[in-house]
């Protein structure tokens, strides 16, 4: 049992992370993700690149429909929005790398913010509509504004580049998407101890109680639409830098269910939550296909009979998530960690 | 009651956690390895499928042959459900397990997102589903190829046979609105005049749209001798073709490879009866001519095989093929000998899955024939001679 963990200030309380054993626990993973590149081949190397993608993406979703109750499904277009700036920019001014990830988070934000101006009229599925519509028309510009994004045969992308330093492949590309992630994670967390973060709150719980309390709801709606939108840029910037090459097909509307699943999995409203939910989402698809492999040598041509089998398991998989944890993984994990806390009392 | 439902958890994520340690394909140290991103699952498994098999026959058939210059040939394939970022996890852990000398690449956004790692790699050469124009520069992709006519390519082989059966004729395109749907269409508006045919319509649809009914009175208008689709596999086209015959449209339908599948048009029965395509490759019922690996395919496999199964088959089969020049010329598996020595295929006999001997001067096989759909027959039955295109 935790016991000891006093606190004799207020900035000791809202501390982020406020006990030791969390800090030490939070050294561990750093230091497990600065070896991790030293030890896994390129294949794990891909997927974890591909969940910090992710990561950053479902964060941003969370932050609009988790936090702030706004139901979104244009976040693979907003990502659209921040890969095509990244394409444009590396290929038509060749802008440093970082310049172009701002850029691209900058320009999504803009773009999420006028999306958003129905937020104030709609709420609901009304508002999922109109994302939708919103990524119905992106997506139009995408295929259609040839002299910016070169139609549907897309833009290929110049490799990422920080001080001379040529980032193409998955083990390289690692030190710039890792870091990243965790540096817009951390903000998340730290933006929901601050008054917009609880403005967002305050909106997602009952709107009209917010107004009177005295938070302009224009603003505030807006401000969480450009702030996920950001994330969704910065995310589809790293993703034009990993893949290299961006099309209008790339960011498929089915890609803005994934992580709007991903938050609902992980746990609407929590940070953990929208990476758990982004791990989640990403990997088990891979881990059910390393479990096709498993059965290879029992079953011949596993692959070809299992396949679709993998995508019913996926499937219910998420539904028994819902059904028995409907706070999603976050919640397992708090409820794991209070295992510990209280042990060996029962919880 | 709660602790069953967490063990019930736990028990979930420690079993998905133990087989992430996942095992490794066996195959010795000097094999020909193959590898695929297949879409076994989701909306392209219909020939996902097919693809596989065709590739584990052919080589089935090369192994009980004994080999290549004695080396054993390997296949190794994963589902990527047509998602290009599976694809991609599938090369990677593919690549990473073994040393991968052919490859089989489920579409064009794949095709396209991984070319620069073939270009750093130069150790594989690529083929795969996709007939992208885009494809067919061997500047720019000179580690892939296409195991058949480009989509251009198929348009041109269409517009020829509509040029000689009846000159002058009158065209209209309908496609999908999307970078498969739209690939030959400039291209194809192009050729027509250049063959002195007569451009009267294009029209676009959504992928799969349902209501045509707009579209068809637009064709109407038209009024065109030929109608030629792309970029579907089979919706829209049986509610176009349906309409138009109530309407007493005159005007007959055509399109291009992955349209073709017997199987799919005899689904749909009667409307489809004189519906016509460009096909690359024989069909597995064809009996005319010599063709010993049509009977080898039906000898192993007694039930129709798609079409699928033979761009899967003719593919595996330009791999190895090009995979034994290499290695009879004395030279190591890398990309560049790879293609080399596809390239030096010269009046190439496929054992008569296509009908004329084959040349690859580029990145495709600009060769195709008109096969046309027989209602009463049940099937896809030749309406030209091959016609070889420029390559």
């Amino acid at each position: 049992m935790r016991i000891g963990t006093l606190k004799e200030t207020y900035a000791a309380d809202e501390a982020l992370f406020d006990t030791r054993t969390q800090k030490a626990w939070l050294a561990v993973l750093i230091l497990a993700l600065g070896l991790f590149p030293f030890v896994a081949g390129e294949y794990w190397l891909y997927i974890a690149c591909l969940v910090a993608i992710h990561v950053i993406s479902t964060t941003g979703l969370n932050i609009l429909t988790g936090f702030t109750g706004l139901v979104s499904l244009g976040q693979a277009a907003f990502m659209g929005v921040g890969a095509y700036t990244v394409a444009v920019l590396e290929a038509r001014l060749g802008t440093p790398t970082l310049v172009n990830l701002l850029a691209a988070g900058f320009v999504t934000a803009g773009v999420g913010a006028l999306v958003g101006l129905p937020s104030l009229r709609v709420k609901g599925l009304y508002l999922a509509m109109a994302t939708i519509a919103a990524s119905f028309i992106l997506h139009f510009v995408f295929a259609n504004w040839t002299s910016v994004t070169q139609g549907v045969s897309g833009i290929n992308v110049a490799p990422a580049r920080i001080f001379g330093f040529e980032m193409a492949r998955p083990a390289q590309l690692y030190w710039l998407v890792v870091p990243i992630m965790l540096v817009s994670v951390l903000a998340a967390a730290n933006l929901f101890r601050t008054r917009i973060g609880r403005a967002f709150i305050a909106i997602r719980d009952r709107d009209i109680s917010a107004e009177v309390l005295g938070i302009p709801l224009l603003r505030y709606k807006l401000m969480s639409f450009a702030l996920s939108s950001f994330y969704a840029g910065l995310a589809g910037g790293l993703w034009a830098y990993f893949f290299r090459v961006v099309t209008p097909e790339s960011f498929p509307f089915v890609y803005s269910i994934f992580f709007l699943a991903a938050v609902i999995v992980g746990g609407m409203g929590t940070i953990l939550g929208g990476i758990l939910g982004a791990v989640f989402m990403t990997m088990v698809p891979e881990v059910l296909k390393l479990a096709v492999g498993l059965l290879s040598p029992v079953l011949p041509d596993a692959v070809a009979i299992l396949s679709p089998v993998r995508t019913i398991v996926f499937g219910g998989l998420i539904v028994g998530f819902l059904i028995f944890e409907p706070h999603g993984l976050a919640e397992i994990w708090r409820r794991t960690r209070r295992f510990f806390h209280l042990w060996p009392f029962k919880t | 009651m709660d602790m069953n439902r967490r063990q019930a958890l736990s028990l979930a994520l420690g079993a998905g956690a133990a087989i992430g340690l996942g095992i490794r394909p066996s195959q010795a140290a000097d094999d020909i390895v193959i590898g695929g991103s297949i879409p076994l699952s989701g909306v392209f498994a219909f020939a996902g499928i097919g693809i596989h098999a065709g590739i584990q026959d052919y080589v089935k058939i090369i192994n009980d042959g004994g080999g290549i210059a004695g080396r054993k040939v390997t296949y190794l394939a994963e589902d990527t459900a047509y998602k290009t970022d599976q694809s991609v996890a599938v090369f990677n852990k593919l690549t990473s397990q073994a040393d991968i000398h052919l490859y089989y690449s489920d579409s064009t956004a794949f095709a396209k997102t991984i070319n620069a790692e073939l270009d750093r790699r130069k150790s594989i050469l690529m083929a795969g589903a996709s007939f992208a124009s885009e494809l067919n520069d061997p500047k720019k992709y000179p580690f892939q190829f296409i195991a058949g006519p480009d989509y251009t390519q198929m348009f041109d082989i269409l517009l020829q046979y509509v040029a000689k059966t009846k000159p002058g004729a009158k065209i209209a395109f309908v496609h999908s609105d999307t970078e498969f749907g739209r690939d030959p269409i400039a291209a194809g508006q192009a050729q027509v005049k250049a063959l002195g045919l007569k451009m009267t319509e294009t029209i676009v649809t959504p992928p799969s749209a349902v209501d045509v009914s707009t579209e068809i009175l637009k064709l109407r208008r038209a009024n065109p001798d030929f109608t030629i689709f792309h970029g579907y596999v089979l919706a829209p086209l049986p509610e176009f073709m349906s309409q138009a015959k109530q309407m007493g449209l005159a005007t007959k339908f055509m399109g291009t490879f992955w349209s073709m599948d017997n199987s799919l048009w005899t689904k749909v029965g009667e409307p489809a009866d004189g519906f016509m395509g460009v096909m690359p490759y024989r069909y597995y019922y064809d009996t005319e001519g010599k063709s010993p690996m049509l009977e080898k395919i039906r000898q192993m496999r007694p039930d129709y095989q798609s079409t699928a199964y033979m761009q899967g088959f003719l593919t595996a089969m330009l791999f190895l093929e090009s995979a034994k020049r290499t290695l009879a010329a004395g030279k190591t598996l890398t990309a560049e000998n790879l293609k080399a020595a596809l390239n030096s295929l010269k009046d190439f006999d496929t054992g008569g899955l296509i009908g004329v001997p084959i040349s690859i001067p580029g990145n495709s096989v600009p060769v195709g024939r008109v096969y046309r759909y027989d209602a009463a027959k049940k099937l896809m039955v030749a309406d030209s001679d091959w016609i070889k295109v420029g390559g």
